[in-house]
Parts: structure tokens; C-alpha cells; sequence
């Protein structure tokens, strides 16, 4: 004996409106995790294992609020506590000894528009942000690479707003840096730095 | 102000951080000073160089598939 075909369950309120207001923000979470774990194995579990608890806090969250903050506070938490220790070993270095120096000041003869950055490829980009301490990376991806506002950026890594600034600061210029060795180390330009 | 000021406002006013007051103060130094100008130049094409590289990136097809799979049995 066959079954009749079932009709398809009536459009679950819930359902329609994490779809909307949660899963649209997938290429990000996604995009912030690689950042975050440094592999896409980890990265897929991470913002698959975010989804879930997102989902089943759905009623915390406040429909027509910042849902793209929420999330990747969540997926903040969510790597902290569980992948952090095994993917990468917190951070030991004195980030308060790390004074980068002005790329500018070693190309401005030669190369004011800074030109020389876009014959890096963009692995070798991605590597130079993987590379960062862990407190600048996370700064840097979720300002430059999701253009998240500074109050933003503050709420997720709950930090005040000065801080966002001088890790941003502190951040770009050493990505800066590393990208100019880089440049320097391929033959692109002459380095002046010996 | 300053050029020391100017610079150090200098990627709160290309992330357009800035109140309208310090902004205005931080545009007009840039209109009087050249070098100050040049360091603003570099460091928006940093920026940009940056944001273009990094931003394309999606996620993988199958992630959205296995999410669906695991929230609602599809």
C-alpha cells in the first residue's frame, strides 16, 4: 500500500525568518572563520557549529537588528572555547612591543601610489593577515575584510572602541610590513631596509 | 593641526570614523600639507588593495547544504 504524498509542512515562521535574516550572512561567517582557524576543514565546522547555536537562540536575537554581529559574536565565542586550543596556541608575544614601521616612508621616492601592492597575489595577502598576532587578525578581518564599523568591531571582540583603533592601527601596519618584505623578497622592488 | 595629529587620525578618517569637527580640522590640514596628503593617498590604496583582495571569497556550496541538513532534516 502507498502512502499519499504528505503536503508540505506550512512555511515555518522561525524558519523563514533565520533564512532570512541569518543564513544570508553565510559568505561572511564563512570568510571570518577561515580567518580565525587558519583551515577550511575547521572553518566549515566552526560556522557550521555557529548555525546551530544561533538557531537555537534564535529568540534572543532581535529581528531587524545587527544579525551579522550577533552571528559572529557567536562564532567568536564558539572558536574561543572550542577551537582556539587546538588550532592555535594563544597568543605569548608583547603586542604592546610591536611597533611596525611606515611602509610609506621607504617607498615614497619611488612609489607614492604604493603601486607595488598589487602585483601580490592574494593568497600571499590572506597568509600576511594569518599571520598577524591573533588580536590584530581579528581587528583586521572584521573591519577590512566585512567593513564592520569601529562601535561593531568593539561590540563583537568586547573591547572598547580605543582598543579597536590602536589593534587596527597596529594591525594594518604590520600587514604593511610583512607584504612590503614580501614584495622585496620576490624581486618586485628594491628594498631600502637592510 | 598638526602633521603628528593629522596621522594619527589618519585611518579613522579614511574608515570615515571621525566626528565632523575633527574631520574638518583633519581635511584641512590635508589641503595645506602635501606630504601629509601623500601619506593619506598611500594608505587609502592600502585599504582598498586590501579590501579588494580579501572580500570575494563564499563559502563552500555543500557548507549551506549541510546547515539546512542539520537545522531542519533536508
Amino acid at each position: 500500500m502507498t502512502t499519499p504524498p504528505q503536503s508540505p509542512p506550512p512555511v515555518d515562521e522561525k524558519r523563514a525568518g533565520f533564512e532570512r535574516e541569518a543564513l544570508v550572512h553565510l559568505d561572511a561567517l564563512y570568510r571570518v572563520a577561515l580567518r580565525l582557524t587558519g583551515n577550511p576543514a575547521d572553518a566549515d565546522d566552526l560556522v557550521q557549529e555557529t548555525m546551530l547555536k544561533a538557531y537555537r537562540a534564535w529568540h534572543q536575537y532581535q529581528q531587524g537588528t545587527n544579525a551579522k554581529g550577533w552571528l559572529l559574536t557567536i562564532l567568536r565565542h564558539a572558536f574561543i572555547n572550542e577551537y582556539r586550543r587546538r588550532t592555535r596556541h594563544p597568543e605569548t608575544v608583547d603586542l604592546d612591543a610591536i611597533e611596525p614601521f611606515a611602509v610609506l616612508d621607504e617607498r615614497q621616492d619611488d612609489d607614492p601610489q604604493g603601486q607595488f601592492f598589487d602585483r601580490i597575489v592574494d593568497d600571499e595577502v590572506l597568509r600576511a593577515i594569518d599571520a598577524l598576532p591573533e588580536q590584530f587578525r581579528e581587528a583586521v578581518v572584521l573591519s577590512d575584510v566585512e567593513g564592520m564599523s569601529y562601535e561593531e568591531v568593539a561590540r563583537i571582540l568586547d573591547v572598547p572602541i580605543g582598543t579597536v583603533k590602536s589593534r587596527l592601527f597596529r594591525g594594518r601596519r604590520l600587514l604593511q610590513a610583512k607584504l612590503y618584505e614580501y614584495a622585496v623578497s620576490m624581486g618586485y622592488i628594491q628594498g631600502n631596509r637592510t | 593641526m598638526n602633521c603628528r595629529e593629522a596621522l594619527d587620525h589618519v585611518y579613522e578618517f579614511l574608515d570615515r570614523e571621525l566626528t565632523p569637527d575633527v574631520e574638518r580640522e583633519v581635511r584641512e590640514h590635508l589641503e595645506a600639507c602635501k606630504p601629509c596628503g601623500h601619506h593619506f593617498d598611500f594608505e587609502e590604496a592600502f585599504l582598498k588593495f586590501l579590501q579588494a583582495r580579501c572580500r570575494t571569497r563564499s563559502a563552500p556550496a555543500d557548507l549551506k547544504r549541510r546547515i539546512l541538513n542539520d537545522l531542519f532534516g533536508e
